[in-house]
């Protein structure tokens, strides 16, 4: 029990430790070893505008429903 | 460019790809980080089918490659609302033989190629360009380093505008942790090796030129 309490202790302890740390991190600014980590942080924090969903759909609605494939009518199998 | 990174870094680096795929999951929004929460929402107008899933799961990579290689987010929002709609199109047409992001990539770099293709006919790059790059002392094994969060879209954006269009694709490609060289190889035409020796030229001049920017 008490080795659990330690242990839960210890965690909190790293935590924030790891959590200061992050934050001299942001303080100083970041650092990225190539280029490809530039860009993929930049990927993760550019949102995807709500805008294309709504037009997508809009568009989706006007258009028919993609033909099924000679085979798939032959096999009379279905798109799902 | 250095292989070994910082503490922090290399934390961010292990923990970027889990992240993403979270964001992307219908469904799961305890992961999504704070700036990208609010576009989930209008997957609910694509309502719950196949489609839907392909689109909540690549919609950022394709949004986020038209944007980098158009450098405009109107043009971007357009090539990416055609991308899917020429996919939705083409659905039937997909046979499995590569990934349904392989194949949403082929379709945006085509398009974003079309659409660029009278810019880059006026603004014809030579292979003298590449001796730029190596002439050039870079400290491309050095770290890049951000101290302003603020205008780090701006930044990279000059700095990919700067770069031959070969180069900028290459880097937005290997960017993508969920293609492999083979698999970039195959989407630019050439081997995984060609990528390799190219992409060690690409990072150096896109560090030269991002340097520059700051």
């Amino acid at each position: 029990m008490n080795r659990q309490t330690k242990l839960n202790s210890q965690g909190q302890e790293e935590a924030q430790q790891q959590s200061a740390a992050e934050q001299t991190q942001q303080a100083a600014g970041q650092e990225f070893a190539t280029p490809e980590d530039l860009l993929r942080h930049d990927s993760l924090h550019t949102p995807v505008p709500p805008t294309i969903a709504h037009r997508l759909a809009e568009s989706i609605g006007k258009t028919p429903p993609p033909p099924q494939s000679w085979w798939r009518r032959l096999l009379g199998g279905s798109n799902q | 460019m250095k292989t070994t990174v910082s503490e922090p870094v290399a934390e961010r680096r292990r923990s970027s790809a889990p992240q993403a795929s979270a964001r992307w999951r219908k469904g799961q929004g305890t992961v999504v980080p704070a700036p990208l929460a609010h576009s989930d929402t209008p997957l609910e107008a694509l309502g719950d089918s196949k489609f839907a899933d392909i689109y909540n799961e690549h919609s950022q990579a394709i949004y986020y490659l038209s944007l980098r290689l158009l450098s405009d987010p109107e043009k971007a929002q357009d090539a990416t609302h055609d991308v899917f709609l020429k996919a939705f199109r083409k659905m039937d047409q997909f046979r499995g033989e590569s990934s349904w992001r392989t194949w949403l990539y082929r379709i945006a770099i085509n398009h974003c190629r079309n659409l660029q293709q009278g810019w880059n006919e006026r603004h014809m790059l030579s292979n003298a360009d590449d001796a730029i790059w190596e002439t050039t002392a870079a400290k491309s094994d050095s770290p890049l380093r951000v101290l302003e969060t603020k205008e780090l879209g701006q930044r990279i954006q000059k700095a990919l505008d700067g770069l031959p269009p070969e180069y900028r694709l290459l880097l937005l490609l290997v960017a993508d942790e969920q293609l492999s060289y083979e698999q970039v190889g195959a989407l630019t035409d050439q081997t995984s090796d060609a990528v390799r020796g190219k992409l060690h030229r690409a990072r150096k001049a896109f560090t030269v030129l991002f340097e520059k920017t700051a």
